[in-house]
């Protein structure tokens, strides 16, 4: 009975690792060979091939995009039945999250092009937790250097500081400014881009092994 | 709403998420929470109405349109594409059902599939390629422009030293410990001071950006009060 069970799996799991590698490369090729009538030279009907390349990456993104749409809608019905679910236990800040859904899509429904909800509530309470980032940064770079004060705790200190100072309209710090733009420029520069390729290197690498079937969410 | 209400609101809301520095004294300490939960729920439904209108609307009323076509295959590959698309969501929803996970995860690396190559492709053509371009290109008046040159050794320098930063290969060494060689040392230690400093930059950046907006809110609560 175990073994049969285990072959069923394997089954599924050499499915869907077959699905993943099939969709993965097709779209993949369409989307780097597709609309780009320059790829196959002055070939009479290039453009008509390159349309016809782009056809499969074309159709599958529109499938994905109504899914992850519709997948959207499902997620938030999901947390209104959990809530709703806290709600019968007695949660009172459940009450004030459906109470607060509820108001919003009824003041949409009945005053449509209407943003004054937006602005009243919306913006001011994301405009406070932004402000309250401020001290948290603050309190968590302390923190940072009140354990780790090395030089690299000081370099990291002096850059930050370098950059606040330069950014104050005082015109005795000019040659600050100067600093602020050369490091901008040339070490921040460096080092941010080291990030953004190991950041890349890390999309192609999971990209990759999605394509593979490797990757555990499409094995399941 | 009128200016006075807007102004009113905003003006309570604020000072309730700011009543999360006071900690958690009783009553004024769950008004944080409270207002957390108003906003949870607001973009709940703002998300919803967003997806409904900016996505789903418009692709029920361009499959009953047989003038649109979202592909070059017409407007009945359309009708054909939307159903699929509701039999996916279908599938979806059965994950729980265990006899069918064979079905349900393939439904579902269509989507991660699709999502990864998109994503693939985009770090591949749109980051990775132009940033090694820019890296690896000398200036073009580097014969006359010494300091530019200069700094286009140092961006190659540390953009190399900083990538090998998080390269974490070791070797046995005769004795049997394990480490990394000198010069992988000094080139991981060349890497972290451009990484550090990028880091404190971006720090001081994001610190500027939240204190200008915490005056603002500031500014805003005193004028209100005034």
């Amino acid at each position: 009975m175990s073994n049969r069970t285990g072959r069923g799996q394997g089954f599924g799991i050499a499915l869907s690792a077959f699905v993943a590698f099939a969709v993965g490369a097709v779209t993949a090729l369409s989307l780097l060979l597709g609309d780009n009538p320059a790829l196959f030279g002055d070939q009479p009907g290039s453009a008509q091939l390159a349309g016809l390349l782009a056809l499969p990456a074309d159709v599958l993104l529109r499938l994905v995009t109504i899914v992850v749409a519709l997948s959207i809608v499902i997620g938030i019905a999901n947390l209104l039945t959990t809530h709703v679910g806290r709600l019968s236990r007695g949660k009172f800040y459940s009450a004030v999250l459906l109470a607060s859904f509820g108001f919003t899509v009824y003041w949409y429904v009945t005053r449509r092009g209407d943003t004054s909800l937006l602005e009243a509530v919306q913006v001011p309470i994301e405009s406070a937790l932004a402000a309250l980032l401020c001290l948290s940064l603050l309190h968590g770079g302390s923190r940072v250097l009140g354990k780790r004060a090395d030089i690299w705790g000081l370099l990291f200190v002096a850059v930050a500081v370098i950059v606040l100072l330069a950014s104050t309209p005082i015109a005795e710090l000019a040659p600050v400014q100067a600093w602020r733009d050369w490091l901008m420029r040339v070490p921040v520069g460096a080092g941010a881009r080291a990030m953004l390729i190991g950041i890349a290197l890390g999309t192609v690498v999971t990209g990759v092994r999605a394509l593979l079937g490797q990757d555990r969410s499409v094995r399941g | 709403m009128a200016e006075n209400t807007i102004a009113l609101a905003s003006f309570i809301l604020t000072l309730m998420v700011f009543s999360y520095l006071l900690g958690d004294v009783p009553l004024i300490g769950n008004l944080y929470r409270i207002a957390v939960y108003i906003f949870v729920g607001m973009t709940a439904a703002f998300t919803l109405i967003v997806s409904y209108e900016g996505l789903i609307l418009p692709y029920l009323q361009d499959i009953q349109d047989q003038s649109t076509s979202w592909t070059a295959l017409g407007w009945r590959a359309d009708i054909y594409i939307f159903f699929t698309a509701l039999l996916f969501v279908l599938l979806l929803l059965l994950k729980p059902v265990k006899s069918l996970t064979w079905l349900t995860n393939s439904v579902f690396a269509v989507v991660i599939v699709v999502g990864a190559s998109v994503g693939l492709v985009g770090a591949l053509t749109g980051t990775l390629f132009p940033l090694l371009y820019a890296t690896a290109a000398l200036p073009e008046d580097f014969m006359t422009n010494f300091s530019a040159l200069v700094d286009t050794l140092l961006i190659f320098v540390g953009t190399m030293t900083g990538l090998y930063y998080f390269h974490y290969q070791a070797r046995a060494g005769p004795d049997g410990s394990e480490g990394q060689s000198r010069v992988g040392r000094g080139f991981r230690h060349i890497g972290k001071v451009f990484l550090v400093t990028a880091l404190g930059a971006i720090y001081a950046s994001t610190l500027l950006t939240s204190l200008t907006i915490l005056t603002e809110r500031i500014g805003f609560l005193f004028q209100f009060g005034a």
